[in-house]
């Protein structure tokens, strides 16, 4: 842990009160619509019309029931499809890219490490047409891959620049030895470089996991099928077709950020510790 | 002999499934969109025409391509008051000595959950947020006696642009407070030792250690912020489509309805790149001030 610094306010009482409310205040608008949603999720429609603001009388908890049968249930495991194989695909792919760059010297090396970190400045939501086309030719579009292998790509630059990082720190010395042993390159890098970077392998895991999970511009564009759907996407048919049932359509959201929101409580270090390292959102 | 082949081939092996990838996916794309912005066509008629530069000329004719534009620039404006200003004032507080360390923490847990939710989620919460019935927004204004005030937000020209941009701000500050709590830590304690030995207050300190001392991180936060803020698209795209009546659009969701509404595709692409010359002059100076702050 690096030691927390209160150097720059030496408090009067009345500064520190008056502080401390403005900044639970602020929590409280910021937290405070995804209580309403909780809450109101758990209402009937007329009670959420009448009282919006008020704890629900009786839990009804049917609305959780219907909104699963709504299709919910289907895109979740959609979601968690594209996830765990992109997400794995990165890591792996990436580590490997980051462990070569590092440890590697061969001609060319400085010019490849520029092609995958000029990725980094390659919005997707500018390629979405060509990259529809592409799906076309490929003949994946309407499959999960239109989905999983665009989500691969542009999660690797910013994973190989992470991880690159954390490899910088492991001693040579550590490769070399095992290259003298007649290690070749991948037995290197699966039973030296990637049990050492598991942390960051964890950090990069996760903010990845999140960001695939949440995405939604490639889901919507390259999927068609209802059936392959996922939750972002998914979510939004199911707003349409709900228009007027408030608190269904409120238990939907609530199964769908709940995951994550109970990822992130559980693992709240790691989580902000991979996404400052690199400073991307 | 065949060893050493091996051991020479291997890096670029290596290599070669994250180029493949990147290349397919990320840059050929990219260069297609340079070359689909040169002709007039679109993927139901065949016909495919050389246009020269026909479509940026026609982009600096259209008042849609310049209101969208004023979009993403009052979008940037208003996401460094809030995700850069504000964000290093509540960093900074965080961080002072008045705030206990557990409290600390639990204030910005909570200021950062918003960045971790699904688009969707968002944009649906914030649409039942601002209905005019059901909503919180509107409800809070008639309980405060502000009734006159309150809006169909989402529904009318002029308030549509300014609810999304809200969210946003909503979504991204606790995020960027983080960022920058992680900077001000970084600033050696003995500084501000120093500094409060000459007797500098809370405000001198603050504006004379910590504002230098996270200038870095600062100017990085501001290009990461405006870079968003010329590719935004997806929160604009889920809470109004660019509606009513084109009111909230921006470059992203103009370049999308264009392409895949409108099925204009050279003319989609013209915007692509412009949205893309945009973020690449952004990133470089990104990646070069990030570069620079490892080196130092």
């Amino acid at each position: 842990m690096i030691p927390i610094l209160r150097n720059w306010y030496a408090p009067g009482l009345p500064a520190k009160y008056g502080a401390h409310s403005l900044l639970a205040l602020l929590a409280v608008v910021t937290v405070y619509p995804l209580v309403w949603v909780l809450l109101n999720s758990f209402k009937r429609s007329d009670d959420l019309f009448e009282a919006s603001w008020s704890v629900p009388r009786a839990w009804h908890w049917a609305n959780y029931g219907a909104a699963w049968r709504y299709g919910l249930g289907h895109y979740m495991l959609n979601s968690v499809l594209v996830t765990a194989v992109s997400v794995l695909a990165i890591v792996l792919l990436g580590a490997l890219a980051a462990f070569v760059l590092t440890t590697h010297r061969f001609p060319g090396r400085g010019a490849l490490h520029a092609v995958i970190l000029g990725g980094l400045i390659v919005p997707p939501e500018v390629s979405l047409f060509p990259l529809f086309k592409i799906m076309l030719v490929l003949g994946i579009y309407n499959t999960y891959l239109a989905m999983i292998l665009p989500d691969i790509a542009y999660g690797l630059p910013f994973t190989v620049l992470l991880l690159r990082a954390y490899m910088m720190l492991i001693p040579h010395e550590m490769a070399e030895a095992s290259r003298i042993d007649g290690a070749g390159l991948l037995r290197c890098f699966w039973s030296i470089y990637l049990p050492m970077t598991r942390p960051a392998l964890a950090a990069v895991a996760l903010v990845q996991g999140m960001r695939v999970w949440n995405e939604f511009v490639f889901a919507l564009t390259f999927v068609s099928r209802n059936a392959l759907r996922p939750l972002t996407v998914g979510l939004t048919t199911f707003g349409d077709s709900l228009q007027t049932n408030w608190p269904v359509l409120l238990a939907g959201l609530v199964i769908s950020f709940l995951p994550v929101l109970m990822v992130f409580l559980a693992m709240q270090r790691q989580f902000m510790g991979g996404l400052t390292a690199g400073a991307l959102k | 002999m065949r060893r050493r082949i091996t051991a020479r081939v291997a890096p670029y092996a290596a290599l070669a499934p994250v180029l493949c990838l990147l290349f397919v996916f990320l840059y050929l794309p990219l260069v297609a969109d340079f070359d689909y912005s040169l002709h007039d066509w679109s993927s139901l008629s065949p016909t495919w025409r050389a246009a020269g530069l026909a479509n940026f000329r026609g982009l600096l004719r259209d008042t849609l391509f310049w209101q969208s534009l004023r979009g993403n620039v009052l979008y940037a404006v208003v996401s460094l008051l809030f995700q850069v200003c504000f964000a290093l004032v509540l960093a900074a507080v965080l961080e002072s000595r008045m705030i206990g360390r557990r409290t600390s923490t639990c204030l910005r847990v909570a200021y950062f959950i918003p960045s971790i939710l699904p688009i969707t989620v968002i944009g649906l919460l914030w649409q039942v947020m601002y209905q005019p019935d059901v909503g919180l927004i509107d409800q809070a204004m008639n309980a405060l006696g502000l009734g006159n005030f309150a809006h169909a937000w989402l529904g009318e020209p002029q308030t549509a642009l300014p609810a999304i941009i809200a969210v946003s701000q909503w979504q991204w500050t606790g995020y960027l407070t983080v960022l920058f709590i992680v900077a001000i830590r970084a600033i050696p304690r003995e500084i501000y030792e120093a500094a409060e030995i000459d007797g500098a207050g809370a405000w001198h300190r603050f504006r004379h250690v910590t504002v230098p001392g996270v200038r870095e991180t600062t100017v990085l936060m501001a290009l990461i912020t405006i870079f968003g803020a010329m590719k935004v698209f997806d929160i604009v795209w889920v809470m109004t489509g660019g509606g009513p009546n084109n009111a909230s659009q921006v470059l992203g969701s103009y370049m999308y309805r264009t392409a895949f509404r409108d099925d204009r595709v050279g003319y989609a692409s013209a915007i692509a790149v412009v949205i893309f010359v945009l973020c690449a002059i952004i990133g470089g100076l990104q990646l070069h001030w990030s570069r620079r702050r490892e080196a130092a």
